[in-house]
Formats: C-alpha cells, sequence, structure tokens
C-alpha cells in the first residue's frame, strides 16, 4: 500500500510542473493554432536565467520567478512579432511553416546557450534542495512540494486572467475564432504576440521550479518540448483546462509505469496513452466532455 | 553558352589543383589521424574533457618532435552521440581526409557503428571510451581497445565484496544505454557467480526526474547492497532520493561512469558522503605522468579531469608511438605496429592482447573509491589506497538525520 501511495505522491506531484509546461503549449496551440516546438527551449532559457540569478546574486530560485517570467514573456513577444508572424502574410507548400520556424528557434536557442554555458551540467544548490518530510511512511520532497502550490497558484491566477480581464476574453475570443474575433475588434495579431508572450512566461515559471529539484543543460528542452505535445494531446488542443487534466495524468501514470513495469518504460507509457488517446479520444478531455453530452 | 562552359570548366580545374595541392603538401608533412568525439549533444560534456585531453598530448607530441620528424595532425569530428552521424563522419574521415586511422569513440552505441565501418574499410581505430563488451567480441581484427570492457568495470568491487562487505542479496539500477545494459548484466553474472541474491535488476531512461517509484520499491525489498550503473546527473538524483527516502542499505556501490566525477559530490551533497564507486583511473595512481596530467589539464583548462580525459590523453600517446614504430604509414604497417604496443601511460601499460572472447583488448586493472569527506579516496586494492575503507556506515548519521 505504502508503495502505491508513494507512487500516487510523485505522480501528482511532479504533475503539478507537467500542468505549468502543457498550459503554455496548449495556449498558443489554442489562438494560432500551432505547435510551438521550441517550447521546451524556452523553459530552458529561464532555466538559464534563474541559474544565473542564484548563482552570481544568490537570489533564492522562487524569488527568481519575478525575473525569469517576464523575461521570457517579452523573449516571446519578440519570437512571435519577428519570427513567426511575418511568416504568416507568407504562402508555402507547407500551411504550417510557422512550425518548422519553432524548430529552427529551438536549435539557435539551444545552440547559443551552449555557447555561452558550454555543455557542462549546472545544478542550484538550495538549503532546502533535499530536504523531505514524512506523512506516515510517505516522503514528500519540499521543493516538489512548493513547486506544486506554486503550479497551483500560478494556474489560478491565469484562469482568472482568462475570465475576467480584458486581454485574456481577447485571446479566449481569438482561440475559438479567429475571424469572427478580428470583426468584432479584436487586433488579432497583437492577441498572439501577447499569447506567445503568456505561454513562455508560463513554462518559465515550470523551468525556475524544476530547478532546485532537477538540473540544467542545453539540451534539457528537447524531452520536455515532447511532454508537453503529450500533454496538449491528453487534454484536447488548445483547451487549457484540458492541459491541467493532461498534465496530472502524465505524472501519475508515468510514475505508475514506473513502479509497476519499470523504470525503463516511464516514456514509453506516456507515449502509449498518447497513441490511445490519438486513437480512442482524438478531442482528449474536451472529446470525453462532447461525449458526455451527446 | 560556350564561354561559360570553358569558365566552368577552367574553374572546376583550379578547385581540383588547389584541393590536391594543398593536401598533398600537407600530407608532406603531417600525419592525419581521425578522432570522433561527441562534441555536441548530451554526452558533449565528456567529448570535451576529451578532447582537450587529446589536444594537451597532441601539443607536447609535436613540441618533442613529432610522429620521427613529422607532425601529427588530428582531425577531431563530432558524432553528436548518435550511431548514424558516427558512421556519416568516418566515412568522410577515411574517404576524404584519407587519416591513417582513427581514435576516440565515447559512447558505445557510437563506437559500435564506428568499428563496423573502420573494420569493413581495414583502417585500424584505437578505442579509448566505448566499453560495452561486443566491440572487442565481434571478431573484429581492426579494432583495438584501451580501456577495459564494461563488463569488468567492476572486477575492483567484487573482490572487496568477497573479502569486507559480504552481500547476501543486491538490487541493481541502470541506465538501458549500450554501456548501462553491459555493466548491469556482467554485474548480475558476478552476483550469481558470488552466490549473491539479486533482488531487483532495473534499467530506467537516462535524464527522469523522479526515481522515487523505483527507489520504494528497493526498500521494501531491503538489498543488502545497491548498484548503480548511471551517468553523473542521474547518479546524483538516485543518491539525493535515496537519503530523502531514508534507504539504507550496507553500501552503496556506483559502477564507474558518473559516481566520480567532481559534479557528483557538488549536486548529491550530503548524499554523496561514504559512497564507493568503481573506476579505471584516478590521479594518485602511481603510474608515470598521472599526477602531472591531472595538474597540467587543471592549469591550462581551468577545470577538472578525470578517467575518461586521462584514457584520451594515454591514446593519443599510444597512437604517437605506434605511428612512429610502423615502418610506413600503411593500413598493415600501422596495424602490425598497434598489435606490438608495450608501453607506459598515464593510464597504466598498454598491451593489445586475446582474452576470453575479445581479441586486441588492453587488460586495465579497475579501482574502487570513497567519497570520503568530500574527497575521492582510492580505497581498494589496499596496496594503492590513500584512506581506510569507511566501513560500516550510519547512513542516518551520515546523512544529517
Amino acid at each position: 500500500m505504502d508503495v502505491l501511495i508513494q507512487t500516487l505522491v510523485a505522480g501528482v506531484l511532479i504533475g503539478g510542473i507537467y500542468c505549468l509546461i502543457g498550459i503554455g503549449m496548449s495556449l498558443i496551440m489554442g489562438v494560432m493554432g500551432i505547435i510551438n516546438l521550441a517550447h521546451g527551449q524556452l523553459m530552458m532559457v529561464a532555466m538559464y536565467i534563474t541559474f544565473v540569478l542564484s548563482s552570481y546574486m544568490d537570489i533564492d530560485p522562487y524569488l527568481s520567478l519575478i525575473v525569469a517570467m517576464p523575461a521570457l514573456f517579452l523573449l516571446g513577444c519578440f519570437l512571435q512579432k519577428y519570427l513567426l508572424n511575418p511568416l504568416m502574410k507568407i504562402d508555402s507548400i507547407l500551411p504550417e511553416n510557422q512550425v518548422l520556424m519553432t524548430v529552427g528557434i529551438g536549435m539557435v536557442i539551444a545552440e547559443i546557450c551552449r555557447f555561452i554555458f558550454t555543455s557542462d551540467y549546472k545544478t542550484v544548490q538550495t538549503s532546502y534542495g533535499g530536504e523531505a518530510f514524512f506523512i506516515g511512511n510517505i516522503s514528500f520532497n519540499v521543493p516538489m512540494c512548493i513547486a506544486f502550490i506554486f503550479a497551483v497558484v500560478i494556474t489560478l491566477v491565469l484562469f482568472w486572467f482568462l475570465a475576467k480581464t480584458d486581454i485574456g476574453r481577447s485571446i479566449r475570443a481569438t482561440a475559438q475564432d479567429k475571424e469572427a474575433a478580428t470583426l468584432m475588434g479584436v487586433n488579432s495579431t497583437r492577441i498572439t504576440i501577447i499569447t506567445f508572450g503568456i505561454g513562455s512566461a508560463l513554462v518559465a515559471s515550470a523551468g525556475s521550479l524544476l530547478i532546485p529539484i532537477f538540473y540544467l543543460f542545453p539540451d534539457i528542452g528537447g524531452p520536455f518540448t515532447l511532454k508537453a505535445f503529450v500533454i496538449c494531446i491528453l487534454g484536447g488542443l488548445g483547451s487549457t483546462v484540458g492541459a491541467i487534466f493532461g498534465g496530472l495524468t502524465l505524472g501519475i501514470a508515468e510514475s505508475l509505469g514506473a513502479t509497476y513495469i519499470g523504470m525503463g518504460y516511464k516514456e514509453m507509457v506516456g507515449f502509449v496513452i498518447f497513441i490511445i488517446a490519438l486513437v480512442f479520444l482524438p478531442g482528449g478531455l474536451v472529446g470525453i466532455k462532447r461525449l458526455i453530452k451527446s | 553558352m560556350r564561354a561559360l562552359k570553358t569558365l566552368m570548366v577552367f574553374l572546376f580545374s583550379v578547385t581540383l589543383c588547389l584541393t590536391f595541392g594543398v593536401s598533398s603538401s600537407m600530407a608532406a608533412d603531417s600525419v592525419k589521424v581521425g578522432i570522433v568525439l561527441p562534441l555536441t549533444g548530451a554526452q558533449a560534456k565528456f567529448g570535451e574533457v576529451e578532447k582537450l585531453s587529446f589536444d594537451l598530448a597532441l601539443e607536447e607530441i609535436n613540441a618533442a618532435g613529432g610522429i620521427n620528424g613529422k607532425k601529427l595532425e588530428l582531425l577531431i569530428e563530432d558524432d553528436t552521440g548518435r550511431p548514424e552521424v558516427g558512421r556519416s563522419v568516418v566515412e568522410k574521415l577515411i574517404t576524404k581526409d584519407k587519416v591513417v586511422m582513427l581514435g576516440g569513440g565515447y559512447s558505445s552505441s557510437v563506437t559500435y557503428a564506428v568499428a563496423g565501418v573502420c573494420q569493413q574499410q581495414e583502417i585500424p581505430f584505437l578505442v579509448n571510451t566505448g566499453s560495452a563488451d561486443k566491440i572487442t567480441t565481434s571478431g573484429w581484427d581492426w579494432i583495438y581497445r584501451l580501456n577495459p570492457p564494461a563488463s569488468h568495470y567492476a572486477d575492483a568491487v567484487e573482490s572487496l565484496l568477497v573479502s569486507t562487505i559480504k552481500p547476501e542479496s543486491v538490487a541493481i539500477l541502470y541506465e538501458n544505454s549500450l554501456f548501462g545494459t553491459s555493466g548491469a548484466t556482467a554485474f548480475e553474472e558476478t552476483c550469481n557467480k558470488l552466490g549473491i541474491k539479486v533482488l531487483l535488476k532495473e534499467g530506467y531512461e537516462h535524464g527522469g526526474i523522479d526515481y522515487k517509484p523505483v527507489l520504494t520499491q528497493i526498500k521494501r525489498l531491503n538489498p543488502d547492497i545497491i548498484y548503480m550503473v548511471s551517468y553523473i546527473m542521474d547518479a546524483s538524483l538516485l543518491m539525493k532520493q535515496s537519503r530523502e527516502m531514508k534507504l539504507t542499505p550496507k553500501m552503496f556501490i556506483g559502477g564507474a561512469a558518473g559516481f566520480t566525477l567532481p559534479e557528483f559530490v557538488e549536486n548529491a551533497g550530503k548524499a554523496s558522503d561514504n559512497v564507493i564507486s568503481a573506476t579505471l583511473w584516478h590521479q594518485i595512481l602511481p603510474f608515470p605522468g598521472a599526477m602531472d596530467y591531472y595538474k597540467k589539464f587543471l592549469s591550462k583548462y581551468d577545470r577538472d579531469t578525470e578517467y575518461h580525459g586521462a584514457e584520451a590523453y594515454a591514446a593519443c600517446y599510444v597512437i604517437a608511438d605506434a605511428l612512429k614504430r610502423a615502418k610506413s604509414f600503411s593500413n598493415t604497417d600501422i596495424k602490425k605496429a598497434l598489435s606490438e604496443t608495450d608501453m607506459m601511460t598515464v593510464f597504466g601499460p598498454v598491451k593489445f592482447g586475446t582474452w576470453g572472447k575479445m581479441i586486441n583488448q588492453n587488460k586495465a586493472d579497475t579501482y574502487v573509491v570513497q567519497w570520503i569527506d568530500g574527497e575521492l579516496e582510492l580505497i581498494w586494492p589496499e596496496k594503492a589506497s590513500t584512506k581506510k575503507f569507511q566501513y560500516p556506515v550510519d547512513w542516518l548519521k551520515v546523512w544529517g538525520y
């Protein structure tokens, strides 16, 4: 029984961080209709910002969220405005050439980071990094729990923002129907820029929260891009609520897989779920909702 | 149109002349050796250490007169850690650059692919790190290996287990790469031979965040020792999370790779204390030049080096030595010279022989090191040791609980 509970706890805690990564990608996917394949690399940039701040200026990784999130917001806006939006106007054989652009952006970012920081593994040492508390026989890693709480708070703030503010409503409108939103007076180009910024800021927060637990090197982005993609498919493309569901499902599934099938098959479990979702539930969580309604 | 054609032909011939002219003039005063290492990608960190060590040795060799008056030239190519890329860069090195032999070879998977090409093209290849057994058990006579095969990494650990720890059960965790699998399988066989019960043998994917599920399982099984074949960051996380879970076997043993690097103690902190690991080399070993190499590396590049670097540095000297003795730079003469190698390097004595199923395999000793108060100390074999083996260990006290 202890093993099962410990497994679930580990899954839910890591699932919280997956949610943040997934929501960011989902937002971008919803509004722009493209998959941002540089998502993990953007997270890596945020991790390096956190790393620099905490190792050279002694700023706590959690405090560095205040710097990393706005910085990545600006970086995201810049990428969308000057690299992705201009591509929309160009006719090409592939309708989604913006996706290819994001792949390129990802590679360039990774190599720039390698140039500056070399390929060495970096970590941030914190006093609480290895701390854990026990409830019964179940161990809770302190930074994991803090990260989870942060993830919940950031998600709640995001939902408030999307539901109550003007820009938030515009984002949702653009995601639902871009043309209609434009006709209603929403500046959709501006909205895409802001959305990409917010998506980047969200994944930045995930990066900063991961730093005390994990480590950092220039190639860390790729696997997380893949994870984000799986989460989005699980949750239903472009659905932010779905991304939460997707993130938690992936976290728990990986954890259960690691305990009961084998550590080496952890990633495989994630991808099998991904394929099952694609085949039987192409709409993800949103698809389930629709099924229940009909 | 005609004029254009003439111009094209002219330009083409000029280019041809230039390329051949340059390469033949280069060939006159230098000997080219191709080196394959991962310089980008996830393994780039180790590739860099090896590249810098090759550079260091090359500088010294050329300063001391090169290869019988000719300059040794290393063409270091990036295999990015992927076998297919490794294959293509080696084909380029052999056919276009006309290297006389090859060196390097970091990851087992890439090295295996590269070795296949070399065997086919009959180009001698001195492997210095790729350690999966099948690289030298495939019957490939053009492939020479300086480092011991992965299945022998734990030889010293084995004798320590028999004489001191005497465990009854073990849990084996390994990275599911060619290197990890090779090492874990070999250790499992060792355990079966010694009558130690293997309670769990589990592979994991490199780069995981959370190892608690598998550690929980191990805690329930309660083995005497835990043996881990992991790279640096996985190694640190495994130890950190073992500490968090208060997982306390008699001993944590690392199967070389990650557990001996300075980053391990930096990242794992308190959790690294008293962990022991198999290793292939340490600067305090009584080999001529070992400490010198370590100090030179440290002062020149301002960073630490470890056994990977020593392997590369020694390999460069072995290559130079073979080329010096070779009657000509033809592939058969170099092969003959390599087979006759019998020299001392910073990595210990080097001599290629046939033993077991291996051919052209150097027989290198292995050692056991232990992290004591944040320093890596050589503890086994006892006669070479710098500190006494700390055992038994009260882990909870060491970890500060």
